[in-house]
């Protein structure tokens, strides 16, 4: 991680480099494994990071990331570009990865109201945490002027890993609402971010 | 429910569907043009917002991956006449709802189309199948019990070893399902024997997928899966 060139670093953090990160993992998917270690570069805080926020644990996210990177890596000639860029996919796995196995831990004991209550006030803090940072103000207005519930429902299911069901319960409001908030709150996040249809 | 299937992209993109709704939705969102533009575009919104979250992780964890990856074989690509291949099949078996629900006529047309075979299983073949060069074996997550998938690409065939199973229950029977990038395909029925323990073989189309999930079905399987999702787990 030490040795990436600073200026690819900071690019890629930004999340402005798709067509580095096409031709990167196009290497890849031919098996170059030098091309893996830059993807890694690239990646690896994105891939990290989303594992850190959900679990929580530090050495079960890096059993996340070691997992999400291995699947990158063996899946890499499969990888379909006409279904969405690279670092889109990257987040997704990891996204995915890590809340199935903050799901697959819970499965068989149910979390209790005191649990969920520990675990929003942890959110909380990270969220504060998140404010903090000055590297992301995009997002940071973006997710400020949604609704307090858009938000809210928003950040749990996505930076909490929580259902949006897990989230109803959360914030106290009837499932439907929370499916409608997740849902429009997004669309406004995609607006805002100029995401394409 | 297709019109809540509609409203779920979102939540879906976010990873905010419990397994049932997962699987529910999955069945459904490729056959609909509108829902698959919207996971795209919610999966991009999502990522954006992964910028927010991004952490080193611990500078040891890169020599230990670039290592397991050196050891590691990648996938063969899926070839271009594969990817026609599937989509077609997918056509066949990805009937929408309206049709899974119109008759059991239905199901076992769809059944036989998909050439899933139930094979009289040795173990001499699960042993061959895991002993293949491309096997991958896959330890599955989820209700009481372990179950492997073993799945040879090349043979066609899968190796299903469980041990401790719940009966499926008079009537029903435990249902192997591809999860496909879109989807799910079916891969195959099996049951355990009386003390829990399974160990078949299952021959399979030439069909590529991402990861496994199991259900309880009525005898005979079902087109799209109706039962919970029992155990799971990805390639």
């Amino acid at each position: 991680m030490g040795d990436v060139n600073p200026l690819r670093r900071l690019t890629a953090v930004r999340g402005r480099a798709p067509a580095d990160l096409a031709s990167i993992f196009a290497d890849v998917s031919r098996g170059d494994q030098a091309a893996f270690s830059e993807l890694y570069d690239l990646t690896s805080d994105l891939v990290h990071g989303i594992a850190r926020r959900i679990v929580r644990d530090p050495a079960m996210a890096e059993e996340v990331t070691q997992d999400v990177f291995l699947e990158l890596w063996r899946l890499a000639p499969r990888y379909d570009a006409s279904k969405g860029s690279v670092r889109t996919w990257v987040a997704t796995l990891a996204h995915r990865r890590a809340v199935d196995r903050v799901r697959s831990e819970q499965a068989g004991r149910r979390r209790d109201e005191q649990e969920l209550r520990r675990q929003t006030a942890d959110y909380d803090h990270v969220s504060e945490e998140v404010l903090d940072r000055l590297d992301h103000t995009r997002v940071q207005r973006a997710l400020a002027a949604l609704s307090d519930l858009q938000r809210d429902a928003v950040s749990l299911a996505y930076y909490g890993g929580y259902t949006y069901r897990e989230v109803a319960v959360l914030l106290d409001v009837p499932e439907g609402t929370v499916k409608t908030r997740i849902r429009d709150g997004l669309i406004k996040l995609r607006d805002d971010f100029g995401v394409s249809p | 429910m297709n019109q809540d299937l509609h409203h779920l992209s979102a939540a879906y993109a976010l990873d905010a569907l419990d397994a049932d709704e997962r699987a529910a939705f999955e069945a459904h969102y490729p056959t609909c043009e509108i829902c698959s533009a919207e996971v795209n575009e919610f999966r991009d919104t999502a990522a954006v917002l992964a910028a927010e979250a991004q952490v080193p992780p611990p500078a040891a964890l890169k020599a230990r991956i670039m290592a397991e990856a050196a050891r590691t074989r990648q996938l063969p690509p899926i070839l271009p006449d594969k990817v026609v291949d599937l989509a077609e099949r997918r056509r066949r078996r990805a009937p929408r709802p309206l049709v899974v629900a119109a008759a059991a006529a239905a199901l076992v047309v769809v059944v036989s189309v998909g050439a899933i075979l139930r094979s009289g299983s040795g173990p001499d073949r699960a042993e061959q199948i895991l002993a293949a060069p491309d096997a991958l074996v896959t330890s599955l997550e989820g209700g009481d019990g372990t179950i492997r998938v073993v799945w040879s690409a090349e043979r066609d065939e899968i190796a299903v070893f469980g041990n401790g199973l719940p009966d499926p229950g008079p009537g029903s029977t435990y249902e192997l399902w591809f999860v496909l990038d879109e989807g799910v395909a079916p891969a195959g029925l099996f049951e355990p024997d009386t003390d829990g323990i399974i160990r078949t073989v299952l021959e399979v189309d030439d069909i590529v997928g991402s990861g496994w999930a199991i259900t309880i079905e009525p005898d005979g399987g079902s087109p799209q899966p109706t039962g919970d999702i029992v155990f799971s787990g990805p390639v």
